[in-house]
């Protein structure tokens, strides 16, 4: 897990880059070359896509997404863990039904009608893919979360362990 | 019939919220339950993830993650230091000295990061030891720091206002920019008049006046970081360039003064990069799962019949600016704001436009309104960094704030009820 935590995290920072490039190109083209490159506005806008739902992805399994910890903060010991790994499971629901479900369908349809992008012509179903790949990933961190916090539950030591 | 899935909507979402579950995956869940009360579980789920992913799918956006780089790079950078050098010239020889020093500070440091957040981690660790040292309560500090922070939301450039361009469905981000400048100082201005009051009848200290030689030495300092506020907003007002445009050429500039500054490397960059990669994917996703249950409350015809009811109660400007202020006051004390924008200004905006108001005036009230809701628990994005950075807690802070507060509802309500003090500069300009 760790070292694809590396891998991922190099990922995003190529896809940073990448975007933060094509958007310069683009305004060089645009100024000095007085000839706008219509790829490089759709290549960030794709990249954007990948960055937030991937991000979105490994921020959930750092745990970095804002949330109310008023209710939470207030229960101790069992009822705070069994808590915990209810909300896990509710982003698992979401992850599972909406973004690969939905995902993986609208993939499909995308695929089966043959759209592409209008400067680049690749494929839309690429640029959705991510949708599916990242609810994946979503399931996966979490439900190492709830291993973790029903491991905890099970022995009585206490630790500080993910919360959601 | 619609009050079914306007219930299902309100009560599923406060639950969510209510039991801890992260806010991005509440307003996702929420969409989720209520559509699938109206359509088959499949095109709910399809319709949901294409909303997410084409919602995301915008070039405009594409500022939001070079803005808050350069906001990384800047704090790296060393820039802040030189700001706050300037503001302390400036305004350090009024009552309350360190307290208008912060808030000048930020109103600069926020026109160039364009993020509060960053505005009030970075010169709360910067100034609060500074003002405790002189004598201020950490308290007062704080306070002081949370409340200016937001003023950096209306000060161009600014995210959220690019996010409301995005909700309202393409109202000018040029004008937006250029509209929020005089509110952003008029908040400040009155911050600044609550700060001094205080400050007298606590005796805080009074700094000396600095010299003229001084002065302009902590302005030629600061002057790279300044003159690429005339770049990025003169570039975009002028029209050479769009904001999206604006923001890479910001990064490749802070980027160069890092370098130039010695205070960065290339080694720290894909640190800097990741940490930029993960603030903008928590704020893609919520604004990936807001735009979805938008979507779903204008299929479920939501807006429609919030408007009527509105429109049903009066008809009356005042009334319903004041009902529409009183509402997003209540929403931002427990809602982040760039969710707030994109779910309550479909819903607001037909109405207010009915009436005559200008989407650009509207914008400004409502990220005022819901900078207030920023300050003050349960979620209070910045209050939980400016209390965190002053090691303080929420509880001794809210005396302090009371005052600050009621500056920020005056300046709400002079830019609720004067339309001119937004609209003045971009009329000038044209747009």
């Amino acid at each position: 897990m760790k070292t694809f935590n590396r891998y991922l995290e190099y990922f995003l920072v190529t896809l940073m880059a990448v975007m933060l490039i094509s958007v310069c190109w683009q305004v060089i083209t645009r100024y000095f070359l007085e000839a706008s490159s219509s790829f490089t506005d759709e290549l960030a806008r794709y990249v954007l896509i990948w960055i937030g739902m991937l991000g979105a992805a490994y921020a959930s399994g750092k745990n970095l997404h804002l949330a109310i910890d008023l209710f939470p903060s207030k229960l101790k010991g069992k009822s705070h863990d069994h808590l915990n790994i209810f909300i896990n499971l509710l982003i698992i629901v979401f992850a599972v039904t909406t973004m690969i479900l939905g995902g993986l369908w609208l993939v499909y349809i995308t695929y089966s009608l043959g759209q592409v992008s209008a400067a680049m012509q690749i494929p839309l179903a690429y640029v959705y893919s991510i949708l599916p790949i990242s609810g994946l990933l979503i399931v996966i961190y979490k439900i190492r979360d709830i291993i973790l916090l029903l491991r905890k539950a099970n022995s009585d030591q206490p630790s500080s362990l993910p919360s959601s | 019939m619609v009050l079914t899935e306007v219930l299902i909507l309100v009560l599923s979402f406060v639950v969510l919220l209510g039991i801890g579950v992260p806010i991005a995956w509440s307003i996702g869940l929420s969409g989720l339950f209520t559509l699938i009360v109206s359509i088959d579980a499949m095109p709910a789920f399809t319709t949901l993830a294409q909303r997410m992913a084409t919602g995301l799918d915008s070039f405009t956006l594409l500022a939001i993650p070079f803005f808050i780089l350069a906001g990384q790079l800047i704090n790296k950078g060393g820039l802040a230091q030189r700001l706050i050098a300037l503001a302390k010239n400036l305004m350090g020889s009024l009552p309350g000295g360190l307290a208008h020093v912060n808030i000048v500070a930020a109103m600069l440091f926020g026109a160039i990061a364009g993020s509060a957040v960053a505005a009030v981690s970075a010169i709360g660790s910067i100034l609060g030891p500074k003002m405790e040292e002189e004598g201020y309560s950490k308290e007062f500090s704080a306070a002081v720091n949370i409340t200016s922070g937001t003023t950096g939301l209306l000060i161009p450039p600014s995210n959220i206002l690019i996010v409301y361009s995005l909700a309202s469905g393409g109202v000018s981000i040029a004008a937006l920019f250029i509209a929020g400048y005089l509110p952003g100082i008029l908040t400040g201005l009155l911050l600044m008049i609550v700060a001094a009051f205080w400050a007298k009848k606590k005796n805080f200290p009074v700094g000396e006046r600095a010299t003229f030689s001084e002065l302009f030495k902590s302005f030629i300092n600061a002057l790279p970081a300044l003159l690429l506020l005339v770049i990025v907003i003169g570039g975009i007002i002028a029209g050479i360039f769009t904001a999206t445009e604006a923001s890479a050429i910001a990064v490749v500039y802070t980027l160069i003064l890092g370098f130039m500054y010695r205070e960065l490397t290339i080694k720290e960059l894909p640190r800097v990069f990741l940490d930029s990669v993960n603030t903008t994917s928590i704020v893609m996703l919520l604004i990936a799962t807001s735009i979805a249950m938008s979507w779903v409350m204008s299929f479920e015809e939501i807006p429609q019949t919030v408007t009527e009811a509105i429109l049903g109660f009066s008809d009356n400007k005042i009334v319903i600016l004041l009902m529409i202020n009183v509402i997003l006051l209540l929403v931002g004390t427990f809602m982040d704001m760039t969710p707030a924008v994109l779910i309550f200004t479909p819903i607001f905006l037909p109405i207010v436009m009915e009436l005559g108001i200008d989407p650009v005036h509207f914008g400004i009230m409502m990220i005022l309104n819901l900078s207030i809701g920023l300050c003050t628990p349960p979620v209070g994005t910045v209050l939980f960094v400016g209390v965190g950075v002053a090691n303080t807690t929420i509880v001794k802070v809210i005396k302090p704030l009371m005052p600050l507060f009621i500056a920020m509802i005056v300046a709400l309500m002079l830019i609720t009820y004067f339309p001119q003090i937004s609209l003045w500069l971009p009329e000038l300009f044209g747009f």
